[in-house]
């Protein structure tokens, strides 16, 4: 089998039985496909206790109807199921191994497919079992309960990985890009789980493949592609805060065509962890995802997809001004998000070892905030911001030969953005190629190199190469590395955006209008301080990075599975956000700087352990450790001070600094699932721990230097149950942060949540 | 304003202030430097409309002289004005002033490279902005606070050098865990600061 395959990899399922026929005899014996006996192997007759089998592999069933099923369960392998008939007529049963857990494919890794386990790079796949147990209704739901990712609250749920933000993730959906972020967060409650066939999480930089963003890794959410003749599937969930999300999947498989569609409407309350003041910690809202994916073979060469999708997003809420006419104070806020994507794809193979795939990709992403003074329905603010992002890309993919694959990209983005008090719309085009090549040259080594070049209108060349490698020093132990550089170019928000966020107070001016921004403000009276001069404001560069991540994949037995990456990145000119003014209303106004360097470093690790078939446990760590560079260079140079409640002024040293806000150094999770048999109840049980971690100065130079700058660590309890009825009938109940316990500075928690959800297939398969 | 003005070192130089002037090779004789403390010294900024965005009430400056230990007002010979975060030194009587990186109760001189400036049409000796001048500006908690380790050094309307500290814009020089932006009043200044009334550049 090539283990580097351009022709899509077949999961098959061998789900068909194939016992082998001998006489019958009282005692019946499970082996694998080489006739060895399968020792951990559980039979169980309809509506009895399981019973496992002897030291050789066999069992003998006492009582059984004639009506009975027959399970046979062993982990690894697929579950048989056997009439009372078929059992009769059995003396051995082979067990087929369970292909699905083995052939896993990933596509955002090497943009071909290629199975997970030989990849030489880390990277995590949440199937949709794994997705479902989360009771997760929005992307974050899940991310959040995954090893080394964390979600913070900045400007919506942004997602921390390898302890570098939203900004530094490329978010995919079938492999194009998500534009549309609020100061660099894609906010992640805008992806529904619905039609999530798999959530590919890659870690390390990737820009050598996708370019500006991957620097911290790619997030490829991959929707669900109709493997069936028809499905229809309805289904709600409710949750706390008046949260309710009805959703429709339709797929359809006809001949040579599929066509698979989704409606999905979520609607909450939102929730208040600051009674005492006017407004929520989050506002309510609705929003409306509406997806549809066709594909069809035009002929055997020839294969065709068409991609469309649809988001709208209303929010309201309220704000209380502090200062002006006391009968004029309160202010309503209607904000409105629209996205719409459309991605056609042709995939050409004019023989088997050679590949073109021509991809278009648009995405339109337009924000309008209205805020109106309640009394009077006077405009107090409103913006828009309209993005428009291009892509076309052709790739190329040779299969030289069995042990080489190269691939080819070209591709060309145009960009555009207008927004409020821009007067022109402004565009960029960008142009780049890439190669790589998937190298195999044994069954146990492979290695995968390649570069792309990047060239900006704006920011000229870029090159980003990356070369990644695995050995299989056995069986059971894989050794992974790989060294690669990323960047992140400045991006229109960076250079021109100007927001303002009525719901906080908040303005944000790209680097280019900052200073006339300020001035606007000025000139209308809503600074109170300038607190940078804008004019000081240079050029931002690109944000560029080196890393490594390296580790291992160890089965010592195969009930146990350990992963272990370390990593380390050093990014020279990150762009952060800083003040430059400080507003009337105490808010501010942001723009944007590069912030010298920093470094971020750290260890992933899961366990998995097999328990019983039915059972099984895993546990993840996560150590991080982040630094600004910039912050220890005034450190050592006796720059840096602090001063106690006492006024004792005294040194920052190296050990009293904490490194980077919002960071834990320590988090992790545990999560058991169970199977009860007699039920047919499937418990996942999780928590979820995110250690102490920085949330502000509080000790006047503002960086995180004492002890009470941090934040305590908590444990989320999460308990999924869930249980199917004849295949066609599926219950969940469960609930998330089940201790309650507050935490004030993570307003993204908003205590317990109970959940509730049904999802019913209409047509039987 | 409650202005209370309280000495703190009232120190045991006195007893040295004499005997370490020896033989005559120093002419300036040595004057004991006590370190003053001004506590919620009242400069509010002017009051804007959020919604209008004009200046609804203009405010005046608060004027301090560091030679009297006082508030005096606009025609006296003040060394510092103060107003919201904004401290101007006084340009037509010659006062300039440096920002210098240390230990208070450690700066014992005024350093050789220590650059002092008056204020211009365009640029304050004490600049404005968040970790520009005196103070941080802290966009998680909307807190101003003063800068650990800057030390403000002023030549007075006299000509004498002073060395001053900033310890809080809150009313009560509460700790910074404490303070609420939107209801600990601000503009309260706190500070320390040492004058060396014998003109030299010693503390």
């Amino acid at each position: 089998m090539f283990r580097i395959s351009l022709i899509k990899i077949t999961i098959t399922a061998f789900l068909s039985l194939s016992p082998l026929l001998l006489w019958s005899a009282d005692r019946i014996k499970v082996v694998d496909a080489e006739g060895k006996p399968i020792v951990h192997a559980l039979i169980q007759v309809d509506n009895q206790k399981p019973v496992p089998v002897n030291a050789q592999g066999e069992f003998d069933i006492q009582s059984r109807n004639s009506e009975d099923r027959i399970l046979v369960f062993a982990m690894g392998y697929e579950t048989m199921v056997l009439s009372a008939e078929e059992y009769d007529a059995l003396s051995v049963i082979t067990l087929e191994p369970n292909q699905e857990a083995l052939d896993e494919v990933v596509v955002s890794a090497t943009r071909t497919d290629r199975s997970v386990e030989d990849l030489p790079m880390p990277v995590t796949v949440l199937s949709q079992e794994k997705i479902q147990e989360t009771g997760g209704i929005r992307l974050s739901d899940v991310l959040r309960e995954q090893t080394g990712l964390q979600i913070t609250s900045e400007h919506g749920s942004n997602l921390q990985m390898q302890g570098l933000d939203s900004d530094y993730i490329l978010i995919l959906l079938d492999g194009e890009p998500l534009v549309g972020r609020t100061a660099g967060t894609f906010d992640l409650d805008r992806i529904s789980v619905s039609n999530i066939e798999r959530i590919e999480i890659l870690r390390g930089p990737s820009s050598a493949i996708y370019g500006s963003e991957a620097m911290a890794g790619v997030i490829n959410i991959i929707t669900k592609s109709g493997t069936q003749p028809k499905t229809l599937n309805l289904g709600a969930r409710y949750r706390s805060f008046n949260s309710w999300n009805p959703y429709a999947e339709l797929g359809i498989n006809q001949g040579n065509w599929k066509i698979d569609a989704l409606y999905d409407y979520f609607q909450t309350d939102g929730f208040d962890l600051t009674p005492e003041v006017v407004g929520q910690t989050q506002n309510p809202y609705d929003a409306q995802t509406a997806q549809v994916k066709i594909s069809g073979d035009i002929s055997e060469k020839l294969e065709l997809s068409l991609f469309a999708r649809g988001y709208l997003e209303n929010a309201t809420g309220a704000l209380e001004v502090n200062a002006g006419d006391p009968n004029q104070r309160l202010v309503s806020l209607d904000n409105q998000l629209r996205d719409w994507n459309f991605n056609p794809t042709i995939r050409f193979k004019p023989n088997e070892k050679w590949l073109l795939s021509l991809r278009g990709m648009s995405n339109w992403y337009s924000t309008l905030a209205d805020s109106r003074i309640q009394n009077s329905e006077e405009v107090f603010d409103l913006q828009g911001f309209d993005q428009f992002f291009h892509r076309t890309e052709l790739q190329s993919d040779v299969q030289v030969n069995d042990q080489n694959l190269l691939t080819f990209g070209l591709g060309q983005i145009i960009e555009t953005v207008e927004a409020t008090r821009y007067e022109d719309k402004n565009r960029f085009d960008a142009g780049y190629f890439y190669f790589q090549h998937q190298w195999n040259p044994s069954d146990r080594f492979n290695m995968i190199s390649g570069f792309r070049a990047d060239l900006h209108s704006e920011y000229g060349g870029r090159i980003s190469p990356k070369i990644s490698a695995q050995y299989e020093v056995s069986e059971k132990l894989s050794v992974l590395g790989s060294i690669g550089s990323g960047f992140k170019a400045p991006d229109f928000r960076q250079l021109l955006l100007n927001f303002n966020n009525a719901a906080a107070g908040y303005y944000v001016f790209g680097s280019t209008i900052a200073e006339e921004g300020i001035q606007n403000l000025e000139e209308q009276g809503l600074i109170s301080q300038i607190l940078i001069n804008p004019e000081s404001i240079g050029e931002l560069e690109a944000e560029s990075s080196w890393a490594f991540n390296g580790g291992i994949k160890w089965t010592p037995d195969p009930r146990v599975s350990i992963h272990l990456n370390a990593y380390r990145n050093r990014i020279e000119n990150l762009i952060e956000t800083a003040p430059v003014a400080r507003l009337v209303t105490g808010q501010n106004a942001f723009s944007y700087f590069n912030i010298n360097s920093i470094v971020t470093q750290g260890i992933e690790l899961d366990l998995g352990y097999t328990f019983r078939e039915n059972l099984r446990f895993s546990l993840g760590y996560a150590f991080l450790d982040t630094r600004d560079l910039d912050v220890l260079d005034q450190i050592d140079a006796g720059k840096l001070f602090k001063r106690d409640e006492s006024n004792i002024t005294t040194l920052v040293t190296r050990s009293d600094y904490g490194g980077l806000f919002n960071r834990s150094r320590h988090s992790g999770n545990f999560k058991v699932n169970y199977k009860e048999r007699a039920t047919g109840i499937n418990l996942a049980l999780r928590g979820i721990y995110r250690g102490k971690f920085g949330f502000a100065d509080l000790n006047g130079n503002l960086i995180l230097d004492d002890p009470s700058e941090f934040a305590d660590g908590w444990l989320s309890l999460n308990l999924t149950a869930s249980k199917s009825f004849s295949d066609r009938i599926n219950l969940e109940i469960g609930g998330t942060n089940l201790l309650n316990t507050q935490t004030p500075n993570q307003p993204n928690n908003p205590g317990r949540i109970i959940f509730a959800g049904i999802n019913i297939s209409i047509f039987e398969n | 304003m409650k202005t209370s003005i309280k000495q703190l070192a009232i120190s045991a130089l006195a007893l040295t202030l004499f005997t370490a002037c020896s033989e005559g090779d120093d002419p300036l004789p040595i004057v004991p430097v006590e370190t003053q403390m001004v506590q919620d010294f009242e400069a509010p900024n002017d009051v804007i409309d959020r919604t209008t965005g004009t200046i609804v009430e203009e405010r005046p400056f608060q004027y301090f002289s560091l030679e009297q230990n006082a508030q005096v007002s606009e025609g006296d010979d003040w060394d510092l004005a103060f107003k919201g975060t904004t401290i101007r030194v006084n340009a037509t009587k010659n006062v300039s002033a440096a920002i210098v990186t240390g230990i208070f109760d450690q700066i014992d001189s005024v350093p050789a490279d220590a650059s002092f400036a008056s204020d211009t049409e365009t640029e304050l000796a004490i600049p404005t902005g968040g970790g520009n001048g005196w103070y941080n500006y802290n966009p998680a908690l909307n807190t101003i606070t003063p800068i650990p380790g800057r030390v403000i050094l002023v030549k007075t309307t006299e000509g004498n050098f002073v060395k001053m500290e900033i310890l809080s814009y809150y009313k009560g020089n509460p700790p910074v865990a404490e303070i609420d932006p939107f209801t600990t009043p601000s503009a309260h200044y706190t500070f320390r600061f040492a004058l060396q009334p014998n003109g030299s550049t010693e503390f």
